[in-house]
């Protein structure tokens, strides 16, 4: 076992709504090419590739990852697929980070990719549609997916029973607020799917609904892109960085976990009104770090907000903030601008892109991006996916020079 | 070296499958399958290929141990769960053959009675899968069935006219009812406000959708013009007319409406016009004709602050402020509501 793993490179495609002029393949060339470029490293230097890649029927393929291990330089090593639903990007990094901490692997390229609107409805001559119904079999097969079941609508079930339990919290005033905020936090990211757009307040309040209670505005894009992060252990950490100029960023805190997928009364099945997954895994992360206050002790977090409301129940079972009272994220100054912390700097997945195997590795890119440029001590990220909120994944990244 | 072909339809066969046995319902339906075709498409990068194409997997998929609940529904209207003898857990639907949480103790099956609660406010799709697309506004919960640990997912419906976030919330009780055709499948029962139902119907077993009384919403009627609402309502017509112009001018506009066709008629206290969508314009004229569907709002200025995007017309509709005579007309809401975003981008 090593005694530390590191992040020593990690870049990102331009986040797009389609690409025409790249498949899957060619972004995600493009993608390591650029992570490549950012750890300063051959592709020679990397040890095994671990692909985030959530659907097969985006990709139009069962084995989606089998033609990338060659383009991207790859050939003769060891690759593996992860697919878990929308937090694939963050079980991947998972995943890598543990082929590192075992020792088996000294360095791992963890690359996401997903090309997903090339899926096209011929009904209503519109892609959304056809996307929707691809990520729609992914619902439970013999309950939910023929009752239409949706990605919007099962995060919206989590949303409304937390609402039937605090009806008092998730203000429509504040979720178009915080989706201001973000819209704005994404002019400082080039890559962000909607880079240049304005959205205020305002017109995300009067945005319509795709699902009650989430409106269009608050509500996470669909993006075609790619994102690498490559993983080291402790010695080629430091070597690597001394090589590349950039300081060192290390994992200290990994956790992960699955809830029921089916409704229950208890913790034996998913409780309804909670992110228990989201609670569980920021929970084991935390003791791993030493965290013990995280509004204290992590200054950026770069979470998966599929949805703003979502964005707020998962800041409290974070710690954050109470259950409850997810609205003081706004009211209490939390993370609006100059608060104490900083929550998806990139834009998140509702201004930058959700591209979804890669969506986290562009979370875990930004994450370090603050931590090097503002000389931050600590950041998190998070996975979410799955129907009903069902899948949690976090990692806690510090800066130690 | 050969071009590529392009825009090469294929050939429609003489005798679709489908001319057979129309009535017969496919896995796939039919209007969803695109022709044979490539295209090319030209960017600020040069031209690229592009072609219609689809995954597809036929099955006949085996429901295992999942069946006692299916057969359940099918064939005798129960509703079947699991029960651990250890634990006394009852779970419903019967899900699973043994307990996890009791060293995998078999489970028995068990019936359990049609009534129950929404476990929480079950969540309304008004922009849904291409597949469901025709249903929206429809909504999905979670059943918890008297005398059950565990709840069923399950179509919500009024008999009440639109399905709007007020009518089930967190232990409304509910009745689940049947459908009249059934075929073992997730969609053989819907759950209804069981305060809907008659007393006769309440306590009965197994009650089915065509015993319900379905009367169809009737139109909303409009307060009579008064000088206010007349300024309002030309108002209204006049930025109809300048969006009218708009549109034609947006190429973003113009792909809001492809490929769609209909005729609205628009009642408002101050008066009427029809808005024709059409080869991807959107025209408007004064008063009344036959038309798709209908929208009522009685307030002409709605329309004002949906051009300026203060309001949605799909919020509008779920606060009661707008009136849509066709459910499945939700389809053209949406196609409306692009339009002062595209607008504002073009
Ligand atoms: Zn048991």
């Amino acid at each position: 076992m090593t005694e530390a793993v590191g992040i020593v490179g990690a870049g990102l495609t331009p986040c797009k709504g389609r690409w025409v002029e790249l498949s899957y393949y060619g972004l995600s060339q493009l993608a390591v090419k650029k992570t490549l470029e950012d750890a300063a490293i051959d592709i020679k230097d990397v040890d095994a590739v671990v692909f985030g890649i959530y659907n097969d029927i985006f990709e139009y393929s069962a084995i989606p990852e089998h033609p990338l291990q060659g383009i991207i330089g790859m050939a003769n090593k060891p690759g593996m697929r992860v697919t878990c639903g929308g937090a694939t990007g963050a079980y991947a990094m998972l995943a890598s980070y543990t082929m590192v901490k075992s020792g088996l692997y000294d360095t791992v390229l963890c690359l996401g990719v997903e090309k997903c609107t090339d899926c096209f409805d011929f009904d209503s001559m519109t892609s959304t549609p056809e996307v929707i119904k691809s990520i729609g079999w992914s619902g439970d097969t013999f309950y939910e997916r023929e009752l239409g079941w949706t990605a919007s609508e099962s995060y919206a079930e989590v949303v409304l029973a937390y609402m039937d339990e605090h009806p008092n919290d998730l203000k429509d005033e504040v979720s178009a607020e915080i989706s201001a905020i973000l819209c704005k936090q994404a002019q400082n990211n080039k890559y962000a799917q909607r880079y240049g757009e304005k959205v205020t307040k305002e017109m995300a309040m009067n945005s319509r609904y795709i699902v009650y209670p989430f409106k269009l505005l608050e509500t996470c894009v669909y993006t075609e892109g790619a994102a690498g992060v490559i993983f080291a252990n402790k010695e080629k950490t430091n070597s690597m960085c001394k090589n590349s100029g950039k300081p060192p960023i290390w994992i200290t805190g990994v956790g992960a976990s699955n809830e029921h997928h089916v409704v229950g009364r208890d913790f034996r099945h998913k409780v309804m009104h909670r992110i228990y997954s989201d609670h569980l895994s920021a929970k084991a992360a935390y003791k791993m770090a030493g965290v013990t206050n995280p509004v204290k002790e992590v200054q950026v977090v770069e979470l998966h907000d599929a949805f703003i409301k979502q964005l707020q129940v998962t800041m409290a079972e974070f710690g954050f903030t109470k259950l409850g009272h997810s609205d003081d994220l706004v009211k209490e100054g939390l993370m609006v601008p100059g608060g104490p912390i900083l929550v998806n700097p990139s834009g998140g997945l509702t201004y930058a892109g959700h591209f979804v195997g890669g969506s986290n590795m562009l979370s875990a890119w930004s994450t370090r991006r603050e931590l090097i440029d503002k000389q931050l001590h600590r950041g998190m990220i998070h996975g979410t996916g799955s129907t009903i909120a069902q899948y949690g994944c976090v990692m806690i990244m510090e800066r130690r020079d | 070296m050969a071009r590529p072909k392009v825009k090469s339809k294929a050939k429609p066969k003489a005798k679709p499958r489908a001319a057979k046995s129309p009535k017969v319902e496919k896995v796939i339906p039919l209007h969803m399958i695109p022709d044979v075709q490539s295209e090319v498409i030209k960017t600020a990068e040069g031209r690229y290929l592009q072609s219609n194409e689809a995954m597809f997997t036929f099955y006949k998929r085996s429901k295992g141990e999942q069946s006692p609940y299916f057969l359940g529904l099918m064939e005798k209207k129960q509703i079947i769960g699991a029960r651990c003898p250890k634990c006394k857990l009852v779970r419903v639907p019967a899900f699973e053959i043994y307990c996890p949480d009791c060293q995998f103790e078999k489970l028995e099956l068990v019936e359990l009675p049609d009534t129950g609660v929404m476990n929480s406010t079950p969540p309304i799709t008004y922009f849904a899968n291409s597949l469901f697309a025709h249903m929206v506004p429809f909504g999905r919960g979670r059943v918890m069935i008297d005398g059950a640990d565990t709840g069923i997912p399950m179509h919500v419906y009024t008999t009440k006219g639109v399905l709007t976030p007020r009518v089930f919330k967190k232990n409304t009780p509910v009745k689940v009812i049947f459908r009249k055709n059934r075929l073992g499948k997730p969609t053989d029962v819907f759950a209804v406000p069981i305060a809907e139902l008659p007393e006769k119907l309440r306590a009965k077993k197994g009650v089915e959708e065509q015993e319900l009384d379905w009367s169809r919403p009737v139109e909303p009627p409009v307060d009579k013009p008064t000088p206010e609402t007349e300024k309002a309502f030309k108002s209204a017509f006049a930025a109809f007319q300048s969006m009218s112009k708009a549109v034609a001018k947006s190429d973003r506009a113009k792909k809001d409406l492809a490929g769609w066709k209909r005729s609205i008629q628009v009642k408002t206290a101050g008066g009427s016009f029809i808005i024709s969508i059409d080869k991807q314009n959107l025209t408007v004229k004064p008063g009344k004709a036959k038309a798709d569907f209908v929208m009522v709002s009685n307030n002409p200025r709605l329309f004002e602050d949906w051009m300026n995007s203060r309001e949605s017309l799909t919020n509008a509709i779920i606060a009661d402020k707008l009136w849509i005579s066709k459910n499945q007309e939700f389809t053209t809401v949406f196609k409306l509501d692009r339009l002062p975003r595209s607008l504002r981008r073009t």
